[in-house]
């Protein structure tokens, strides 16, 4: 539209963001201040990248609503960059709406794209599928449908669901290549390592090895009788028994699933599922009533048998039982399982992310800082907290694209 | 003030490999249209690119009879229209501010697109000769038959206006669909307008309102 303005955008869409500054650096029009705040975001500048997006949505008369929309979904993503997950997601609902209305569909399709990330980051993959499937479903820039590729298979690993995970990422590898944006390539290739690297544990008759995010969606239709401690399942092929709200008698089919085909005893059973140091009469009668409940539960798929020493496990139409595990089970896996991403996370995010309390992750936190299992920087309220790096790791930053092209 | 809506005659394109039409001019026998780093020469009647110039297109584009003009980044390029070869550049009134170009009575007239003006400038220095406040966002800019034309893009609006060239006053407005985006304006000295399809990458035919 103006000329300077379109030069710059072009030299940020080509991945040259220092082309795009050189540009527009002495100007403080509308145009110039949003192309300055996502160069700036692009060179990892987040702070100075936010404030000029704002004054640029300011600048914006009162009739772009587009542009005012595009600078706000601009924002949402340095926010999701920064895994602040306290930005207001309505605005960005509000922004995306007012895209759509105007026909920008590509901007529209990228502001959805973030908030399904950010729904997938909170650990809420069904909210997620359902904001890609309100998307406009007409064909979309290259570098947007990469991204829809991520989202697509970021919820697909969510699921256990590797062939439609590594047929997402197939697609997102070849829309970024065509895209030609180094840094979404960079995101891609490395979800893509996730599929490569153990997802699982099985343990089968007392041993265990690590299990690919493929070899575990080919449990599914194995025949053995799986205790599934990612659903909180016992199945056998379309045979379930969900434990979702009864965890001590998960705990006690788990005990009794680790062992098979030997059997477990009963103080092993109560010190397993009550967490009780030492067995006495009262445990034992619980233990009773519990196995009692068991064995309504597990009817279709096993029995269980009362030994001498305690009880065993008798699974019905297999001779094999495997338990699904998490490659780490420690007491804080899923903080850990969060700054895998390999981000600086806040602890405010941790917990909106966790759905628990500030301080219940404050604990927990302190704890894996004392083991340096994680690591902080800054203070107060700037604090945030990292796993000690690994190199490879994704930056997250998907800032890109048709933004800023009128 | 006269005002209609925009009779959309045809649509040429949207043309591969061209996200976005930023300014358009006619020789005679093409439209010409910039793409950010190219210029295409369009058969009016066939719709097909004949050939094209690779040269920094970013904003308008005028042709005098001979050269072709086109706004890159903050300055004029005059572009010898046979070889394609840039024979000068002069500074854009605009400094980078600049929009739509066109070629009239010796002088090229450039909009400003935020600061809602159209410069006359004098081609050889880039010396600004006067400046016209217009009303809206000025995209393209055209003259035909002593009549000044401009396009206009302001709240996800676009219309074809004619001005007084003296005062800037609004004679005539048409306009387009809501979402149809006029970023190029150029006359075919007949009963047509060429317009530039912005984002669309394309181009559009409009009739120009007859006169009684």
């Amino acid at each position: 539209m103006e000329s300077l303005i379109t030069a710059a955008a072009r030299a940020l869409e080509a991945g040259d963001p220092l082309g795009a500054l050189n540009r527009v650096a002495l100007r403080n029009d509308a145009p110039s201040l949003a192309l300055r705040g996502i160069a700036m975001a692009q060179l990892g500048d987040f702070a100075k990248a936010k404030r000029l997006l704002r004054s640029a949505a300011r600048a914006f008369g009162p009739r772009e609503a587009v542009a005012r929309a595009r600078c706000v979904v601009a924002e949402a993503e340095i926010a999701l960059v920064l895994r602040d997950l306290k930005w207001p997601v309505k605005t960005l609902a509000a922004a995306r709406a007012t895209l759509q209305q105007h026909g920008d569909l590509a901007n529209a399709a990228h502001a959805g794209h973030i908030e399904a990330r950010r729904l997938l980051l909170v650990g809420r993959p069904d909210e997620a599928e359902r904001t890609l499937a309100e998307l406009d479903a007409s064909p979309l820039p290259p570098a947007s449908q990469a991204v829809r590729g991520l989202v697509v298979a970021g919820i697909a690993i969510r699921r256990l669901k590797a062939g439609d995970a590594r047929a997402a990422l197939d697609l997102a590898t070849r829309a970024a290549r065509q895209a030609q944006i180094p840094a979404l390539v960079a995101e891609v290739d490395s979800a893509k390592l996730i599929l490569d690297t153990p997802a699982a544990r099985l343990i089968a008759r007392g041993s265990e090895h690590p299990l690919l995010l493929g070899e575990i969606e080919r449990l599914a239709i194995s025949a053995a009788l799986v205790v599934d401690t990612f659903h909180h399942v016992v199945r056998r092929q379309g045979v379930v028994a969900s434990f979702g709200t009864r965890p001590v008698l998960f705990a006690l089919a788990r005990l009794l699933a680790e062992a098979w085909p030997a059997e477990v005893s009963r103080e092993a059973l109560i010190s397993g599922a009550f967490r009780a140091k030492q067995a006495d009469e009262s445990h034992r009668a619980r233990l009773r009533v519990e196995i009692g409940r068991l064995r309504t539960k597990l009817k279709p798929l096993a029995d269980v048998s009362a030994t001498k020493q305690g009880f065993v496990l008798a699974p019905r139409k297999t001779r094999d039982v495997l338990v699904l595990a998490r490659p780490v089970e420690e007491k804080h896996a899923t903080v850990l399982a969060l700054l895998a991403d390999g981000e600086p996370w806040s602890s405010s995010a941790l917990a909106v992310a966790l759905g628990t309390s500030a301080r219940t992750v404050q604990r927990a936190l302190d704890e894996l800082a004392r083991s340096n299992k994680v690591q902080s920087f800054g203070n107060g309220r700037a604090r945030r907290w990292m796993i000690p790096p690994v190199p490879g790791f994704p930056t997250g930053l998907l800032l890109h694209g048709p933004l800023l092209k009128t | 003030m006269k005002r209609s809506a925009a009779e959309i005659v045809r649509e040429y394109g949207p043309y591969p490999g061209v996200d976005a039409v930023h300014g358009v001019t006619y020789d005679g026998t093409h439209v010409w249209f910039a793409s950010g780093d190219r210029l295409s020469a369009v058969d009016p009647a066939s719709g097909k690119v004949a050939r094209s110039i690779d040269v920094a297109a970013h904003a308008g584009t005028a042709f005098d009879g001979r050269h072709l003009f086109q706004i890159a980044e903050d300055r004029i390029q005059k572009i010898d229209a046979a070889t394609g070869k840039v024979l000068g550049t002069i500074p854009a009134p605009g400094g980078g501010g600049d929009s739509g170009l066109a070629w009239a009575e010796g002088s090229l007239w450039v909009g400003q697109y935020r600061e809602r003006k159209i410069h006359q400038v004098d081609p050889a220095t880039g010396k600004v000769l006067r400046s016209i406040e217009c009303k809206r966002f000025v995209t393209g800019v055209t003259w035909v038959d002593g009549e000044l034309w401009h396009g206009t893009w302001e709240g996800e609006e676009s219309d074809i206006r004619r001005i007084d060239p003296d005062n800037g006053k609004v004679l005539e407005q048409i306009d387009l669909p809501a979402g149809t985006m006029v970023t190029g304006l150029e006359s075919d000295g007949a009963d047509r307008f060429f317009c530039g399809g912005g984002e669309r990458g394309n181009m559009r035919a409009v009739r120009r309102p007859r006169r009684a």
